[in-house]
This record gives structure tokens, C-alpha cells and sequence, in this order.
């Protein structure tokens, strides 16, 4: 038997969806489990065929291959040889950044998440630009961790829009703190969802530095106050937990002092019990 | 869809917010006026000090339900469903509820979302200093609940969720495992079916359809991924998504073990080893699960069998714990100890600023149970869980289910 047949007979064994289109009738898991090992033994040629098979949404039915591939990313996790994860991935991210379609991409990318490292973060990172595709890739690279900020980080000045607010969020998610220049930059974005998500990656990041940008007085109204104001909180109770109770007592007297209307004294009182719990007046 | 929207708008009310009257009623009393019966208060009147404005947000089946939920003296005055596209007046109706948290006249408000809405509204609601009865599921990942219990903390803000289980516990088994005397513990608890879990499956072929133009599809899929459009994917059957929820198990998890979760006193705690007997799990829509096995540090089991797919269950029997399984000089001392305190329901809570009993600290530990066990389903692996640090041990890929990233700008 001609190996594309194999394969084909081996994804084939895919379970078809019921008549409601979904998996819940005559789903053997051991034949499953049997056909995914066997996939995996082709190696790189059996993953790129798979891949082909992929098509986005409502251009045909790729029912089996999309399963497929999801089945290998948890079979080469559940090994306990990460060199084997390791190649799966690679082959996963060399598809990316061609002629291949968005949907199939952001596919790969979502597959990615599940089951790449370190290895793909360059791959992943050269989709931070494209506005089909910064978001799944963003995605992809906070749930990897390892090496996502320097991506994160270097793609940033390029970006706008989307990608941008996406970039400025994630940098703050992965607590980039070689990043604290440029957020500080973003907290006077004119799209004011990019100095919430700048503020919120500030905070998140604990820099002690940051008190200062986000203790400025604004016109900030509305949702936007309120953000800044959990902002303010959060990189308070960050410093503390880092042992730097100076700066976060500024923080809560500064709060204290300034949410002075009767809407916002749950806030006061937040930064009272606070102040007293970091031991300041 | 008039129609739909005219259902939740009340009649409008000129009484003054309870934050109104706090503000005037120095003034009134001041001013030494003779104040009308229904400011007072007594028999058969609400006094507007005990009024609070109240907002729905996600206004599907269980949205009027919920609100119910918050209590007699709570007057709507707004609310926001992401279904209102081309009727929204920003004063009563809305579909973002950011503008909804920036209003200064809402105290409380009950979230009827879909789940992956829950987490990050109940948050904001905080943030902007009302108070929540958000419906279960709780949360969507575990990460979620943890930024929830934060913000309750934070904020000093109640939080309840919409299940009520522990309300009706034994109370008696909770002493003895809430009193440390139980040095290990032989309970096997089991819950047999009533997971709906083909009931709320998704769909593994559904093909794009056009978005309703009443309908902010973006808006809907929020922190998820966005998705092309599908109908199996919003109003109900979302349920049946990675998405928006996590299937029947999520679905019905939390009435079903708030109360076990109480009972056995583990409020503060979660499984360590958690195994789970299932087929590979498709990467977007939920499926076929058999049973789950999830073990505590103390010896606890808790096994959820499905009885809709594969083998039953079948390495342990059902046992509890009562009175008999201390010896007795611990039934002695356990006497002596102070019976447990009642809880607070969620009406009680906003008068008197007392912690509501389905709080977010002890619900999102309810809800990790389910999300523990999607995390087994979804990986087909037997996961370590370090209930205090609240990782997965060892399996890094595993652990990106516990904490997933969300699109901007979305964040916790």
C-alpha cells in the first residue's frame, strides 16, 4: 500500500460525526489512539500531508484531519520524549508564514499552543504583525512562556492596531520587565484600550518606577478610571509582595486621598485597610 | 426582539438610590421634615435606604432567574446583552457592559452570561464596586476564579454564585471534617450521571453563517478565540464549546459538588491527582467522557461517572463519613466544638456586608473540581495539582489549560 493511501486509511479511522455533527456515537477510543500512533510513525511526511488536508472553515470538510492533528499535539505530549514533541512542533511552525491560508495558519498556530516550545517561538513570533494572525499567535507564544517576551518585545515598535494593543497586553502577561520603557511610553496612547492594557502590564509587571506614571493625574473618566484605579491597586499589592512597602503605601495614600466622592468609597476603604495592613498612616 | 427587550425593562421608578438617600437623608434630618411612610419604612414598605439599583447582564434563559436571585428589594435599571445591536438607548439597554459599570446608581449586579463571560464581569462589577450574583459555572479556567476571589478580597465586595447546594448540607459531616479530627479519610463520593455531557457537545463539522445583525459577535466571543459564526455556538448549545464553557460538565458540576465540597470541608483545598477515563478530546467542541477520578491529600476520593460513554467506574466503592468514624474520645471533643456557623444568602449579604455563603473564594474551588477534570479529559493524562500554588505539576503543557490567555483587551 502506497504510504499517501496508508495515511489516508489511518486518518480515515477518525470517528464520522453523528447526525447531529458531533462526536458522541461510536467513538472508540483505542481505534483512535491506534491510528494516531501509526500516523505519528510516519513522522514529518504524515504531519505535512495532514496539514494539506486542512481547509478553513466552509470550504470543504476536513472533519478527520483537523482531529487528527489535534489527537497527534496530545499524543506527542503524553510520550514522555520531548524530542519527539519537539520535531512535531517544528514541523508545525515550518508551515507557518507562507502561502498556506489564515484559517489553516491560525489552525496550526491553536495546535501550536497546545503542544510547541521554546523551538516555534521565532516562528510564532513573525506572525505578531499580520492582523489575521497576532492574535492566536500571541496566544500561543504567553501559553509556551519560555522565550515569548524577547518576541513579544522586538515586534512592538513595528506594530499598530490590533497587534499593537495585543503586543502591549501580552508584555504584561509575561511580566516583561526589560519592557517597562515602551509600556510607560503606551500609557499615553491615544486609544485609550492601550493605556488601560499598558497601565494593567505596568501593574502586573511590579516595577517599582511605575508608581509614578500611574499616580499621575488624569481626566480619566468612567471605565477608564476604574481600570487605572485597579491598576494602581494591583502594582500595590505587587511592590508589597516584593518587599518594597515605601512605594506601595504612596500608592495607597495617594488613592485615599484622591477618591474622595461618595461612588468611589469602596476604593478609599480598599487603600485605608491596605494602609494599615503595609503599616503606614 | 422589542418585544424580548420590553419583558426586562420595569416600570421606571422615581425612588432615590440607597447611595442618594445616604447622601440626602443627613440633609432631611437636618431640616427636621416630615418624611413620607415609605422612606421609614415599616410593614409592607421598603425604605429607599434599603433599595438597590440592579443590573443584567447576559439577559438569555437564566438572565430574569438570576436576577430574581438578588433579592426583593432590588429595582433593574438596566440591562446588556450583547444581543441588542440596533436598540441599545444607553440608559436602560445596553450591549457593552463597561457602560453599565460606569454608572453610579447601580449597586448589585447578576451576570447570566455565558461563561466565559463570568469571570471577567464579575471582576469589573467589583472593580466598579457593586456587588455580584454571577450564575454557575463560576469561571471557564481555574486562573479565573482566583482573580475573582482576589478582586471580592481587594474590593471587600460580595460575591455569590448562582447554585446553593451547601445551603442544604449535612452539617453534622462538615463539623467532623471541618474539625481535623479525621486524621485520614475513607470517603469514596460518587455522582452518577445527570452530566448531560452528549446533551451539551459541540459541533466537530459546523460550517460559518452569517452573523445576525442584532448580534456583536465580537463582543460575544470577547476573551475566547474569534470564531467564525455558527447558532450551535451562542444561546444555550454554547455550552457545548471549549469557548464559552466546557460542557456538561461544567454545566451541571457546580450544583452537583458545592454542597460535597462543603459538607467535606474543602473550601480551601483542591484534588492532588486527578485521572480521567476518556477519548482524545477534539480540540474546539466538548465530547464523550466516561468517569474522572479526583483524589485529595487527606485520602478523600470523589469520582464523577458519566454512565454515557465506555466503561463504568469500577475501582472503588461509594463510602461516607459520619459520626462512627471517629473514635470516642473524638466524638467528645468534636460535642464540645462550636456547631458550624449558618451561611448567609446572597440578599442577607448586601444588608448586613456579611461574606455570602457560595463566596468567590469557596466557589471557584468548586469549580476547579470540573475544571480539573476537563483538564484530565483534555490532555488524556493524569495530572499532579498543587492545590495551594494552584499548578499542575509536571506537565507543562497541561498547565496552559489552567491559565489560558485571553484576547486583548481583555485580561484579568
Amino acid at each position: 500500500m502506497k504510504s499517501s493511501s496508508k495515511l489516508a486509511s489511518f486518518v480515515n479511522q477518525m470517528p464520522d460525526p453523528d447526525d447531529r455533527g458531533m462526536y458522541c456515537t461510536d467513538i472508540d477510543k483505542e481505534k483512535i489512539e491506534k491510528a494516531i500512533a501509526q500516523i505519528h510513525k510516519g513522522g514529518r511526511g504524515n504531519i505535512i500531508a495532514i496539514i494539506d488536508m486542512l481547509v478553513p472553515p466552509g470550504e470543504g470538510d476536513d472533519v478527520k484531519a483537523h482531529y487528527a492533528l489535534h489527537c497527534l499535539a496530545l499524543y506527542v505530549c503524553g510520550l514522555d520524549d520531548d524530542n519527539r514533541r519537539r520535531r512535531f512542533a517544528r514541523t508545525l511552525a515550518s508551515q507557518l508564514g507562507g502561502s498556506r491560508p489564515k484559517a489553516v495558519q491560525r489552525y496550526l498556530v491553536r495546535v501550536l499552543q497546545v503542544a510547541g516550545g521554546r523551538e516555534v517561538v521565532g516562528a510564532l513570533g513573525a506572525l505578531l504583525l499580520d492582523e489575521e494572525l497576532c492574535e492566536p499567535a500571541a496566544q500561543a507564544l504567553v501559553a509556551i512562556g519560555d522565550g515569548a517576551a524577547k518576541q513579544l518585545r522586538d515586534a512592538l515598535p513595528r506594530a499598530g492596531g490590533k497587534c499593537r494593543l495585543t503586543i502591549v497586553q501580552n508584555l504584561g502577561v509575561v511580566r516583561d520587565v526589560e519592557s517597562v520603557d515602551a509600556l510607560k511610553k503606551a500609557i499615553t496612547d491615544e486609544d485609550s484600550d492601550v493605556r488601560i492594557a499598558a497601565a494593567w502590564a505596568l501593574a502586573n509587571i511590579g516595577d517599582p518606577g511605575s508608581a509614578t506614571v500611574l499616580l499621575r493625574p488624569t481626566d480619566a473618566q468612567g471605565w477608564e478610571r476604574i481600570q487605572m484605579t485597579k491598576a494602581c491597586l494591583l502594582l500595590a499589592e505587587n511592590l508589597r509582595a516584593a518587599g518594597k512597602n515605601s512605594e506601595a503605601v504612596k500608592i495607597y495614600t495617594h488613592l485615599r486621598d484622591t477618591r474622595t466622592e461618595p461612588a468611589e468609597s469602596y476604593v478609599r476603604d480598599a487603600a485605608k485597610k491596605a494602609l494599615t495592613a503595609a503599616g503606614g498612616k | 426582539m422589542r418585544d424580548r427587550i420590553g419583558e426586562y425593562i420595569m416600570q421606571k421608578n422615581k425612588r432615590v438610590t440607597r447611595r442618594q438617600f445616604l447622601k440626602s437623608s443627613i440633609g432631611a434630618v437636618a431640616a427636621f421634615t416630615i418624611v413620607p411612610r415609605h422612606v421609614l419604612g415599616g410593614p409592607g414598605h421598603t425604605p429607599p435606604s434599603e433599595i438597590f439599583g440592579g443590573a443584567l447582564i447576559g439577559c438569555g434563559g437564566r438572565g430574569n432567574g438570576t436576577f430574581e436571585g438578588l433579592g426583593p428589594n432590588v429595582e433593574k435599571r438596566a440591562i446588556c446583552d450583547v444581543k441588542f445591536v440596533g436598540r441599545v438607548d444607553n440608559k436602560m439597554v445596553y450591549t457593552d457592559f463597561r457602560r453599565v459599570m460606569e454608572r453610579k446608581d447601580i449597586d448589585v449586579v447578576a451576570i447570566a452570561t455565558p461563561p466565559h463571560w463570568h469571570a471577567l464581569i464579575s471582576i469589573a462589577a467589583m472593580e466598579a464596586g457593586k456587588d455580584v450574583l454571577c450564575e454557575k459555572p463560576m469561571t471557564r479556567f481555574i486562573a479565573e476564579g482566583r482573580a475573582v476571589a482576589e478582586a471580592e478580597k481587594r474590593y471587600n465586595r460580595i460575591f455569590q454564585v448562582g447554585t446553593y447546594g451547601r445551603f442544604g448540607a449535612n452539617r453534622e459531616r462538615h463539623k467532623i471534617m471541618a474539625s481535623g479530627l479525621l486524621k485520614e479519610c475513607k470517603a469514596v463520593y460518587f455522582k452518577h450521571g445527570g452530566f448531560k455531557v452528549r446533551e451539551w457537545s459541540g459541533i466537530v463539522n459546523a460550517q460559518p453563517q452569517p452573523i445576525p445583525r442584532s448580534l456583536d459577535w465580537d463582543m460575544y466571543c470577547g476573551p475566547s478565540p474569534l470564531r467564525p459564526y455558527h447558532p450551535h455556538r451562542f444561546g444555550g448549545t454554547h455550552r457545548g464549546y471549549w469557548d464559552y464553557e466546557g460542557g456538561g460538565m461544567t454545566d451541571m458540576g457546580q450544583h452537583f459538588f458545592d454542597r460535597f465540597q462543603y459538607e467535606y470541608a474543602k473550601d480551601d483545598t483542591s484534588p492532588v491527582e486527578i485521572e480521567a477515563y476518556a477519548p482524545p478530546a477534539h480540540p474546539e467542541a466538548c465530547g464523550m467522557w466516561g468517569w474522572v477520578e479526583l483524589k485529595y491529600a487527606d485520602g478523600l476520593t470523589l469520582v464523577f461517572d458519566s454512565e454515557e460513554w465506555g466503561e463504568r467506574y469500577s475501582r472503588k466503592e461509594e463510602r461516607s463519613v459520619n459520626l462512627g468514624d471517629l473514635d470516642e474520645q473524638s466524638q467528645k471533643k468534636l460535642k464540645e466544638m462550636p456547631d458550624p456557623e449558618s451561611l448567609v444568602g446572597f440578599p442577607e449579604a448586601i444588608r448586613t456586608r456579611k461574606q455570602a455563603g457560595g463566596n468567590a473564594a469557596v466557589s471557584h474551588r468548586c469549580v476547579s473540581l470540573m475544571h480539573l477534570a476537563n483538564i484530565a479529559i483534555r490532555t488524556g493524562r493524569k495530572i499532579h495539582y498543587d492545590p495551594v500554588k494552584e499548578e499542575i505539576i509536571g506537565d507543562e503543557e497541561a498547565n496552559r489549560l489552567v491559565n489560558q490567555p485571553m484576547r486583548a483587551p481583555w485580561h484579568l
